[in-house]
């Protein structure tokens, strides 16, 4: 009953999800806000300090579908639901597509530049979750139309492909600037995993075939294993309505921990070129507290109960029935363990070429910046700047990529802009706009995704939306 | 153009007005099928058995009573075939019981010596057939098989027994 739960829990969770992408594209290198040093460890930094606001500096929150939306099932078109089901979702869907989501909320982000000024530090707290499933098309296709006249159709098992997590990452950072235009960034981060689920390395198939003896064999290859920690402890506290001080706990400190790194650089050939990379959380979470662990893992073929003569009169008390319960279950074998395990976060790659171009502009930092190891690459600020952008994931069906074009407006020290046009999975029409304002020392951004959805939201493939508020010093305010 | 794109940000996102409620008219009914029973008997065990009742046997059969299906299940068929390449007639009879050992259903089947064509038998259960709680009920399949013949003769046939097989097809409400 306990499984059961689980399973409704993970499904609730994953339903919830409609999609959501990781890509940030309108932050990255967007070097006027401080939380571009959460995507980039090695991005152009000029600030003297800055402190986010606790639990506004940064909420991010990305959706979105790859083959299906919202509108396609829900929109009050007068078609039948089931017609619009089996059109669009199971024969409109491929097994690629997916359900997922992330959020990320900032509980504490400041940083603050050494004594040495080419050394910037930065360090905080923010919660994240993220889940991603993909569509189990042979699943749906057995839940709407069953197997019947399927005879000898394989349904395959490894459809069932998901995973997500809960977590608060602990993080610190260095951003140093070297010589000739380079600067690096490295940021350690400690995870604190409140619960994860995956079930990614499903295989096997359900199939029904003419039988050997009976009309029928349905056979069962299975190899199948759901991993979780943290969601039994969870849905007990939720029975006895202590969720609350549970997830506390075990976001700081009380749940599974982990390890992690961000790596970036951003390197300034000449005055006008910038090329940036960064590789994030490469690290892993090991599940060791409150670790629930199922498998189905056999094979049995199955005819119906048989009764074969005389071997079946020889026993007048023999109970075919339960024979034939306790085969399959010998043959595959349903079994749970508590067995700890390593779950790899999924890592992302973000690299960008920007050319500066237009009116050149004063550097904010307050600082003879010729007696920095960088020299006088800061002096270098214009007012616009174009460029392209990648981004890749590790997720369980391979990595997944995305590619920005992108505009960055300088409107004076007070407001920049930031325009780019993304191609990925979701969607070919992501256009965004990230608006960073500066008002003295309080910067408030506000950063939006495929702003063409939002003429019929419920029609979106993908949305995306960032905001966050700080308080920044360049040390001459 | 950002300025057109800023205002773009400002405007409320709108929709296509869209139905949730659609959502309870939503109906996932798989039909599932597979093997029910296989019975088989040669016919050197027919004559051997003393007189005219062969065998009668209770086959504990839950897969149809339990929750899992019970709660589900619609309607659907239970379809027969018996193919008899004895030397005799035969009558064989499943029925169908309950905990209490009440018989909620009975099919019998008729079939001459060989050679002989297989009798093939749909049952239909549901609203256009017979009862379903009788299918959602049962927990005994009851089969007996009678000589309506002699036990001494030998089919030509090779290897000659009477074989009953058996499939069923359900529709079940998963929502």
């Amino acid at each position: 009953m306990r499984l059961f739960k689980n399973l409704f829990f993970l499904a609730l969770l994953q339903g919830c999800g409609f999609a959501f992408g990781q890509n940030k594209e309108l932050l990255y290198d967007f070097n006027e806000i401080p939380q571009s040093l959460m995507v980039n460890p090695g991005v152009l930094s000029d600030f003297q300090w800055y402190a986010g606001v606790p639990a506004l500096s940064g909420i991010s929150l990305h959706a979105g579908s790859s083959g299906i939306s919202v509108n396609d099932i829900f929109a009050d078109d007068g078609l039948d639901i089931n017609d619009k089901v089996r059109d669009r979702a199971i024969g409109g869907m491929n097994i690629r597509d997916e359900l997922s989501g992330i959020f990320q909320i900032e509980l504490l982000n400041a940083g603050f530049r050494g004594r040495n000024p080419d050394n910037f530090y930065s360090f905080g707290i923010y919660a994240e979750g993220n889940s991603i499933g993909y569509w189990f098309k042979d699943y749906a296709i057995l839940a709407v139309d069953g197997n019947a006249d399927r005879l000898n159709e394989k349904f395959d098992l490894s459809h069932l492909k998901s995973r997500g997590e809960l977590m608060n990452v602990f993080h610190f950072g260095i951003n140093k600037r070297l010589k000739k235009g380079l600067t690096v960034g490295a940021r350690a981060k400690i995870y604190s995993g409140i619960f994860d689920f995956n079930t990614t390395q499903n295989k096997g198939y359900f199939v029904t075939t003419p039988g050997q003896n009976n009309i029928y064999a349905s056979t069962l290859d299975a190899d199948m294993r759901l991993r979780t920690s943290g969601i039994d402890e969870l849905l007990t506290a939720n029975d006895e309505g202590r969720l609350a001080g549970t997830v506390l706990k075990r976001g700081f400190f009380g749940g599974n921990l982990g390890l992690g790194a961000d790596l970036g650089f951003s390197y300034q050939p000449n005055e006008k070129w910038v090329v940036t990379a960064s590789l994030l959380d490469l690290g892993f979470v090991y599940q060791t507290s409150d670790v629930k662990n199922y498998t189905l893992n056999g094979r049995a073929t199955v005819e119906g109960a048989q009764v074969i003569l005389p071997d079946a009169l020889s026993d007048p008390n023999r109970d075919f029935w339960q024979e034939l319960i306790d085969e399959i279950e010998a043959l595959i074998p349903f079994e749970d363990n508590t067995k700890n395990y390593l779950a790899f976060r999924p890592t992302q790659l973000y690299a960008s070429l920007r050319y500066n171009f237009g009116k050149e502009m004063a550097s904010k930092v307050a600082c003879n910046c010729e007696d920095l190891v960088s020299g006088s690459a800061l002096r270098y600020r214009y007012a616009n700047g174009v460029g392209g952008q990648l981004y890749m994931i590790n997720r369980p069906r391979g990595p997944q990529m995305a590619l920005t074009a992108f505009y960055l407006k300088r409107l004076g020290e007070a407001l920049s802009l930031k325009a780019t046009y993304t191609v990925d999975k979701f969607t070919y029409s992501n256009i965004g706009l990230g608006i960073n304002v500066q008002a003295g020392p309080v910067n408030l951004y506000v950063l939006a995704n495929n702003l063409l959805a939002y003429r019929n939201i419920a029609d979106t493939n993908y949305a995306s939306f960032m905001l966050g508020l700080n308080i920044i010093s360049w040390g001459n305010n | 153009m950002l300025l057109a794109l800023s205002l773009t940000m400002l405007f409320p996102g709108c929709s296509e007005k869209q139905d949730f409620d659609q959502y309870e008219q939503l109906s996932l009914e798989p039909i599932l099928e597979g093997s029910l029973l296989y019975i088989e008997a040669p016919e050197r065990i027919i004559n051997q058995a003393n007189g005219v009742m062969v065998y009668t046997f209770d086959l504990r059969f839950e897969a149809f009573s339990s929750s899992i299906f019970s709660e589900r299940a619609i309607e659907g068929s239970i379809t027969y075939f018996v193919e008899n390449t004895t030397s005799k007639p035969l009558d064989v009879t499943a029925e169908f019981l309950d905990a209490s050992g009440n018989v909620l259903d009975t099919e019998n089947f008729t079939i001459a010596a060989a050679p002989t064509a297989i009798i093939q038998r749909d049952i239909e259960y549901g609203p256009n057939g017979r009862s379903i709680d009788i299918i959602k009920n049962t927990v005994t399949i009851r089969i007996t098989a009678q000589n309506l013949g002699d036990t001494t003769s030998v089919s030509s046939f090779p290897d000659p027994k009477v074989k009953l097989t058996s499939r069923a097809q359900f529709r079940v409400r998963v929502k």
